[in-house]
């Protein structure tokens, strides 16, 4: 089957899609606004990139609000022995000697100054600061403005009150709290099992502007439910791209073309109707296809575009110093995994956007994992953000160098925040959590969503009575749906308020769609 | 085995002992490289190699087979650096489900429960109690995931693995407060020591600077100073006030007495070991059997590994037709088939395959190393777009399979055909690579005669396929194979020739392999 063929039946497909439309859906089909979005946009490229945090960040010191009350309640909740998670206050030196990652050894949070200015909870201009091993990101957010905040989003079924979590029977998302289900339902809206992700399915209405539908998602970090729509499938790459299966580079196997030739169509063609077989041939032909369409379209990574061509030798990612970052636990530069990831990106957004490939609708997904920090949480975490950090900065340049840097726009998922308490040196399983958006076409510089009011804890319990956003254990009641932080990003692509709804399952329950980060 | 019946062969497989501890084999690599316990030369790969030298030269292969489908429940992974750095810990980890992966589930709760490795892994070990004063709360890591992952699962299960509903929506096993009094059950617990003072609870090392060597491979020790002792309530047990007399071992038999007795144990582990050994889809009648055997024998693994091999649903020959039945072999199983089928050897011993994680060069899947504790894939995986998610099947394999791996894979074997696998010895001089299969290193191999001649070729693929396969060849396969295999010309001998005329019959028989071991007839288990 020709995948790149399927842009014309998936435009006749999409029309099937809003007959079929579920009970969310409005009853007026707006046929105008559904035609407008194929035919709009026909010159610009787009394509949006989630970066995945695996294990659920903890947001709470990623970004952090350092008005005198706020900060207090968080200092005297985190500050736990015997390691203590909490971070220092803004312009806090760093102490070369203390123990290495440790709050007191990396200094203050970095303060960043929204545009929009919030009333602190002790009065006057609230302020914030960002985790200290993000410094390129509090230029990306001061100066350069193309990076912006949301905070406090999560999986929500309908607005939610914490008297109404309380109650039994309100509609809430299955399964909180557990990693594989609520990866699924931030990638898909449903537990473990769920089929179609978000993201497919925006690429789904956006198909029938590329001319082929076979690099419309593509995964550089494995399978991801996200990608997959109804008729898009998601293309997996690694970071050394895509690699041509059974053949040398002059087709052959065991010296022979014909054998190689034979080994294709083994491979690609299931020779019965069992299930497992066809979907296994599936794979193997479209790998196959894929890697023939970028052999000569793909390129290299050692171009100056995307990194530093070796002096001597082959081209090896690990010793690129544009993919290298700032390790805090060695004190050196370690290859970054996340960077590598970000470069094949690049890569295929500069392939995919030339004349070659003619695509103009694209997502992404690259992840990162480690961060269920239920312990170790201060290496944990200083580890991981300097990646992030360093990978962000990576992609931003090298987006400058294509030109592309308002064609493109990044965010950050995680499975759910974590608590606000501390259990002596980590964090338990959270909620919700503040996430970044990068791109030339950010509003960038600010803050959206609301920002949750950090409270004392209770006197005699885990609870925190002082804040309507905190329930046990500071757990983030998110205040910002994944829905509306979807369709906000699915709106820039160019999708219509009717396509909208029908992507995301709650939205219709939100009454702000547009959550106005995105120009 | 035909002689015998596959009962009585199975039932002298499941008595055999181990056929190699681990820990054993990785002290004796140890000593070769002039390592101590204490400081250790030996690490990851010496845990790899024990693992390829039981499974493809153990005589104890159901026991092999079992604790390695175990190893993905019960999961540890050397990725962590925390495990991986202690590698004598790991292996220490995989005897201990050699061991008690064909006795009681509670035993084998308890043991992993206890395991250092796991403590370390899902940061149990050195757990403290809640501190209300402050509001420092007990880690709920290991509590979340016993529940989730080893024990009851997520939702209420009828006995024959279906999901109880409640109003149309499935009912979960446990609540956060389930957690939070679970979580007081695994504080007090850390390395074991000459004196198990504070200091060695936090840091495995005493006051007096002592260490206990065998801190990694011991059960963890109860460190009642540490313990909860506040009243502890889960899952409708409660472990009552303990005062000021914290018993951390009282508090563990409660909990894992409640674990081990919830009626979804039974249910959740069959229908996992039936996906680990035999289908991804097995019918609520298979699972119900399965789970039934484990109840009647008061919660047996073996009964429950006899239930799932034996049963009608596995052994039927209808499950070589059906559309539907079987599971995509995971990448590591294809690698073992392969090398048992093929007599395969190691020239050092050691067995040096070693890490397969590479995405497009290797297998992107080693032993004992899963991405997390949630393991290589998830049971209730079903994969997008293609026919299998169209019919809402499972299939967990294909959840590390896309089109980098399985790129990945065929290439892998496309080496380890034309060369062998693994290292070249332990110094990597040798002239070889360690693992060679049968018609690799011998010359003379009966495969390679076959391929001498063209009207032998269809027998050289049917033999091939007699050691893959589980049923003939279909013939549109055979179709593909043979003529691809004949188009590698064998020179007519002219007494200067002998070198090219035995590449050219090597390579017909590599290329009937390689065209099967790639083949979804082959990567696919009916």
């Amino acid at each position: 089957m020709h995948h790149d063929q399927a842009s014309r039946r998936a435009f006749l497909r999409q029309l099937g899609a809003f007959t079929g439309l579920g009970a969310a859906a409005p009853l007026a089909l707006n046929l105008a606004a559904m035609s407008s979005a194929s035919a709009q946009a026909a010159t610009d490229y787009k394509a949006v990139v989630c970066l995945f945090m695996f294990g659920g960040n903890d947001a709470y010191n990623m970004f952090l609000p350092t008005d005198s009350t706020s900060f207090a309640n968080y200092t005297a909740v985190r500050d736990q022995a015997p390691d203590s998670i909490a971070l220092l206050a803004p312009g806090t030196a760093p102490v070369p000697t203390a123990p290495v990652a440790s709050p007191a050894r990396l200094g203050g949070v970095l303060p960043i100054v929204p545009a929009t200015a919030r009333t602190a909870p002790g009065g006057g201009t609230q302020t914030f600061g960002l985790h200290p091993s993000l410094g390129a990101l509090q230029t990306l957010f001061n100066s350069q403005k193309r990076l912006a905040v949301l905070a406090n989003v999560g999986p929500l079924k309908q607005p939610t009150t914490k008297a109404q979590y309380a109650t039994t029977g309100y509609p809430l998302p299955a399964s909180l709290f557990s990693h594989n289900d609520q990866q699924n339902t931030w990638q898909a809206f449903a537990p473990e099992g769920a089929t179609k992700g978000w993201g497919g399915r925006m690429a789904d209405l956006l198909l029938s502007q590329n001319t082929r539908a076979s690099f419309t998602a593509v995964s550089v970090a494995g399978n991801a439910v996200w990608l997959s729509g109804d008729t898009v499938r998601q293309y997996q790459m690694s970071t050394s791209g895509a690699v041509r299966m059974g053949a040398d580079s002059g087709g052959r196997l065991f010296g022979s073309t014909t054998v190689a030739s034979a080994l294709e169509r083994v491979v690609r063609n299931a020779r019965s109707n069992h299930r497992f077989e066809t979907d296994m041939a599936d794979i193997h032909a479209r790998s196959i296809d894929a890697e023939v369409a970028l052999r000569t379209t793909l390129k290299a990574a050692s171009d100056p575009l995307f990194g530093t061509a070796p002096v001597s030798g082959s081209y090896n990612p690990n010793n690129d110093p544009k993919l290298q970052y700032d390790n805090p636990l060695t004190g050196g530069k370690s290859s970054n995994s996340l960077a590598q990831q970000f470069q094949m990106v690049a890569r295929m957004i500069e392939a995919s956007s030339s004349s070659a490939l003619g695509m103009k609708r694209q997502v992404f997904f690259v992840s990162i994992g480690g961060f269920d920090s239920h312990d170790g949480q201060n290496r944990n975490q200083a580890d991981n953000m300097a990646k992030i950090a360093q990978a962000l900065k990576y992609f931003d340049d090298t987006l400058g160098g294509l030109n592309l840097r308002s064609n493109v726009t990044t965010f950050t998922a995680s499975d759910f925040g974590r608590t606000f308490t501390s259990n002596g040196d980590g964090t338990d399983h959270g909620w919700g959590s503040h996430h970044l958006i990068m791109g030339g076409a950010v509003k960038g510089g600010d803050v959206y969503g609301q920002v949750p009011v950090l409270a004392a804890r209770n006197a005699n319990s885990n609870n925190f009575d002082g804040s309507p956003d905190q329930i046990s254990n500071g757990v983030m009641l998110p205040s910002t749906s994944v829905d509306q932080y979807g369709a906000t990003l699915g709106r820039w692509m160019g999708l219509s308020d009717t396509e909208l709804l029908s992507i995301f399952p709650n939205l219709a329950n939100f009454s702000q769609r547009n959550l106005g980060f995105m120009a | 085995m035909v002689a015998q019946g596959y009962a009585a062969w199975l039932d002298a497989q499941l008595a055999k002992p181990a056929s190699l501890s681990y820990v054993s084999y990785w002290d004796a690599r140890n000593a070769a490289l002039g390592g101590t316990t204490a400081n250790p030369k030996a690490g990851q790969r010496e845990v790899l190699d024990a693992f390829w030298t039981q499974a493809v030269a153990g005589e104890d292969q159901v026991r092999a087979r079992v604790a390695y489908a175990l190893s993905q429940i019960f999961v540890v992974s050397m990725l962590d650096s925390g495990v991986g750095n202690n590698a004598r810990g790991m292996a220490s980890y995989a005897d201990m489900l050699g061991a008690k992966g064909l006795g009681r589930y509670r035993d084998l709760l308890e043991s992993v429960a206890l395991h250092p490795v796991m403590g370390t892994y899902l940061t149990s070990l050195h757990n403290m109690k809640e501190n209300t004063r402050t509001g420092r709360v007990p880690d709920e890591n290991f509590a979340r995931e016993v529940m989730q992952l080893f024990s009851i699962g997520l939702v209420q299960l009828n006995a024959d693995g279906s999901v109880k509903t409640s109003g149309g929506s499935p009912v979960p096993t446990y609540t956060p407060s389930d957690i939070s009094g679970l979580a007081k059950v695994f504080t007090g617990w850390s390395y074991a020591c000459p004196v198990s003072d504070d200091s060695c609870f936090f840091n495995g090392i005493s006051r007096d600077s002592e260490r206990d060597i065998d801190a990694m491979i011991k059960p963890m020790r109860a460190y009642p100073q540490f313990h909860s002792s506040s009243v502890k309530s889960f899952l409708g047990a409660t472990v009552p006030d303990q005062g000021s007399n914290a018993d951390p071992a009282a508090s563990l038999k409660v909990a894992l007495d409640t674990l081990a007795g919830h009626p979804n144990v039974g249910p959740f582990l069959a229908r996992q070991m039936i996906q680990r050994m035999v289908t991804s889809n097995p019918s609520p009648a298979y699972v119900g059997r399965v789970a039934s055997a484990f109840a009647a024998g008061n919660g047996d693994l073996k009964a429950l590994v006899r239930a799932v091999l034996l049963d009608t649903e596995a052994r039927s020959a209808t499950g070589l037709t059906d559309a539907s039945f079987g599971k995509l072999r995971e990448p590591v199983l294809r690698l073992s088939a392969f090398l048992r089928a093929f007599g395969a050897t190691s020239d050092s011993g050691g067995w040096l395959v070693g890490n397969t994680d590479g995405n497009t060069d290797s297998l992107s899947q080693t032993p004992f190393r899963a991405p997390s504790v949630f393991n290589f894939y998830r049971p209730g995986y079903v994969p997008p777009g293609g026919q299998l998610g169209l019919a809402g099947l499972v299939a967990p394999e294909m959840q590390i399979t896309h089109e980098s791996s399985v790129v990945g894979y065929v290439n892998y074997m496309a080496t380890a055909l034309q060369s062998g696998l693994g290292m070249s010895g332990y110094d990597n001089k040798a002239s070889r690579r360690d693992v060679q299969p049968d018609f690799l290193r011998d010359t003379t191999h009966a495969l390679r005669t076959l391929a001498a001649t063209d009207a032998d070729v269809p027998a050289l693929v049917d033999q091939v396929a007699t050691r893959l396969l589980p049923a003939p060849m279909p013939a549109a396969l055979k179709d593909i194979i043979v003529p691809a295999v004949l188009s590698i010309a064998v020179p007519v001998a002219n007494g200067k020739n002998q070198d090219q005329i035995e590449s050219a019959k090597l390579n017909r028989v590599r290329t009937a392999v390689m065209l099967t071991l790639a083949s979804p007839e082959y990567t696919v288990q009916k």
